[in-house]
């Protein structure tokens, strides 16, 4: 597998406790990895090692060939762009002062934007579809547009790699299909996509690789999408069943 | 709405112009305001109103301003560092820390002028970092931190009060020093705070894109490159200089740094880069207005300024709280 991100034998500590140990996982480049699992499995946490805000005890992430602890809070951000999961705070700013901040890892002190810049932007708010929300204040929009807002913004860093932690929560179901039909836009511009997803029959929509984390905090499988489905491992973390249904004519997977 | 901004930021510069020519004109001892205008623009050097002008309303209002700018600056600062709405240099107990490391350079180094802001820095930062500790080391809510805050102030406050009454001979009036004031400062006690307040409200308008950024939370700070700890200390220390420096001479107003933040995120918005330097003039008028008010209110007696701004920034504290309920949007 070509992986875009690697974890090896990556341990991770809070205080005292051990959340993650000795994990070793692959997400493979240009395509949607899922990571699912639980709640308080630790796939926050595990993701959090990309963007500095999970400390990393033992072990290393490689991001291609380099080390991760090898870049600097810029040179990471330029790589990997993070989208955190539910924000609890809703900046009363304009949409395309928001997406500007994506610049910050290429902004000098002057924190001036250039014509690249503005560029960047410009083709983030194009490919969300809110270029002519610009001037509107992110305070009034509705979750779901709003959500785009920030996706834009995790866009305009001009990464190969985006990160999303829960993107979908809270949101309506139209607004989740926009969503996810956001990330499929985004891998067929060959991004690396890697999202955190509850809704277990979106995932296995959209997931080309999926990674099933258990509440040991373990990996139970992580492998291609059809394998991971057909292996019973999200069943047994999240104690579902799973059927296959002809909908939209093609073959779907429920769980139940 | 660049225009509906440019507009707004010209009324807030006529404001402070206006206040403060009024804060020159009106005082105990009439002076005509073509004779205010003469020593402004350098064509009266002698005589009774040069005198005034020049050393006793000349620093009063120079002292307002820096009051102004730097606690609304300090707010603005706070709120965003915290996350906090109800941050502001009075709210956390920053005000009282600062206050009680004022009046302890005046026990030990009562000539040093000059120490004054030192130890109010000092006082500020050690308190600003408890609070964020605090805030941040036990995950306490934003109203606990304001409880914990107040319960820092009035620690402090006791302090002070006990200092009062333990050393008699403090060159000091203990009950203007607790309401805050600015009356009878002079050049002397203004020069260092003023430099101070100058250039980290330079510095924190450098900072302001910064700020924006650190006002997402911090995973997405983090997300973006930032080194969220260091900015953070950093902007900590500012919001500390600020507040120091002001305290340092006005002893604790209050509320500037809440009220002021507020107005200008209503007019403005929350980007910093318009925010810190919106606040700081408008902080610089609230202050300037507020003492004017004390002189005339009640003339021929004074009120001291913070008597006012209690009187109204009070109303809005319990406007603000009643109307969050414990709601985490605001001051992003």
């Amino acid at each position: 597998m070509n992986a875009a991100i690697r974890f090896e034998n990556v341990t991770v500590r809070v205080g005292r406790t051990e959340i993650l140990k000795d994990l070793s996982v692959s997400f493979p480049k240009g395509r949607i990895s899922v990571l699912l699992g639980p709640n308080g499995c630790g796939k926050t946490t595990l993701l959090q090692c990309l963007n500095g805000m999970s400390e990393i005890a033992g072990g290393h992430v490689f991001l291609g060939e380099t080390d991760l602890s090898s870049l600097s809070g810029n040179e990471r951000a330029k790589r990997i762009a993070f989208l955190p999961q539910v924000r609890s705070i809703i900046p009363a700013i304009p949409v395309q002062t928001l997406v500007e901040h994506g610049r910050f890892p290429y902004l000098g002190f002057s924190r001036r934007m250039g014509e690249e810049d503005r560029k960047a932007v410009r083709d983030a708010m194009k490919a969300v579809g809110i270029s002519d929300l610009k001037e509107r204040y992110v305070d009034t929009l509705s979750g779901g547009v709003r959500q785009k807002v920030f996706i834009a913004m995790v866009l305009a860093q001009g990464c190969e790699t985006l990160v999303l932690d829960e993107p979908t929560t809270f949101l309506d179901p139209a607004a989740q299909r926009e969503i996810m039909q956001l990330l499929c836009s985004l891998k067929a511009q060959g991004k690396t996509v890697i999202t955190v997803l509850h809704d277990l029959d979106r995932a296995a929509d959209i997931a080309d690789y999926i990674v099933v984390m258990t509440k040991e905090r373990k990996t139970a499988a992580a492998g291609d999408a059809a394998a991971v489905l057909k292996s019973g491992a999200i069943e047994s973390a999240f104690d579902v069943q799973r059927a296959e249904v002809n909908a939209g004519g093609r073959l779907r997977q429920i769980f139940y | 709405m660049k225009k509906k901004n440019t507009l707004l930021f010209i009324i807030l510069i006529f404001l402070l112009l206006v206040s403060a020519f009024l804060g020159l004109l009106f005082g105990s001892v009439d002076i005509p305001a073509s004779d205010t205008l003469k020593v402004l623009t350098g064509r009266l050097r002698e005589g009774t109103s040069y005198i005034l002008i020049a050393t006793v309303r000349l620093p009063r209002v120079l002292g307002c301003i820096g009051a102004g700018v730097g606690l609304a600056t300090a707010g603005v600062i706070l709120q965003n560092v915290m996350n906090n709405s109800l941050a502001s240099p009075n709210t956390i107990g920053v005000n009282s820390s600062a206050g009680l490391a004022v009046m302890l350079s005046m026990v030990f180094f009562p000539e040093a002028v000059g120490a004054r802001p030192v130890f109010a820095f000092a006082g500020a930062l050690i308190t600003s970092l408890l609070i964020f500790a605090l805030a941040w080391g036990s995950g306490a809510s934003r109203t606990t931190v304001i409880l914990a805050g107040i319960t820092v102030s009035s620690f402090f406050s006791a302090g002070i009060n006990l200092i009062k009454i333990l050393d008699d001979d403090i060159a000091l009036n203990i009950n203007t020093f607790m309401i805050g004031s600015v009356a009878g400062v002079s050049m002397k006690d203004i020069r260092l705070p003023l430099i101070i307040i100058l250039l980290v409200f330079l510095t924190a308008c450098l900072f302001s894109g910064h700020l924006n950024v650190l006002a997402l939370g911090d995973d997405i700070a983090g997300s973006l490159g930032m080194n969220v700890n260091a900015v953070r200390f950093f902007l900590l220390t500012l919001s500390s200089l600020l507040a120091g420096a002001v305290i340092s001479y006005t002893g604790l107003l209050s509320f500037v740094g809440l009220i002021v933040p507020h107005i200008c995120r209503r007019l403005f918005g929350s980007d910093n880069r318009i925010l810190i330097p919106a606040s700081g003039l408008l902080g610089a008028s609230y202050v300037l207005l507020c003492d004017l008010l004390g002189r005339l209110i009640a003339a021929p007696y004074e009120l001291p300024a913070g008597i006012i701004m209690s009187f109204i920034g009070g109303p809005f504290f319990l406007f603000l709280l009643l109307k969050r309920k414990g709601g985490r949007r605001v001051a992003a």
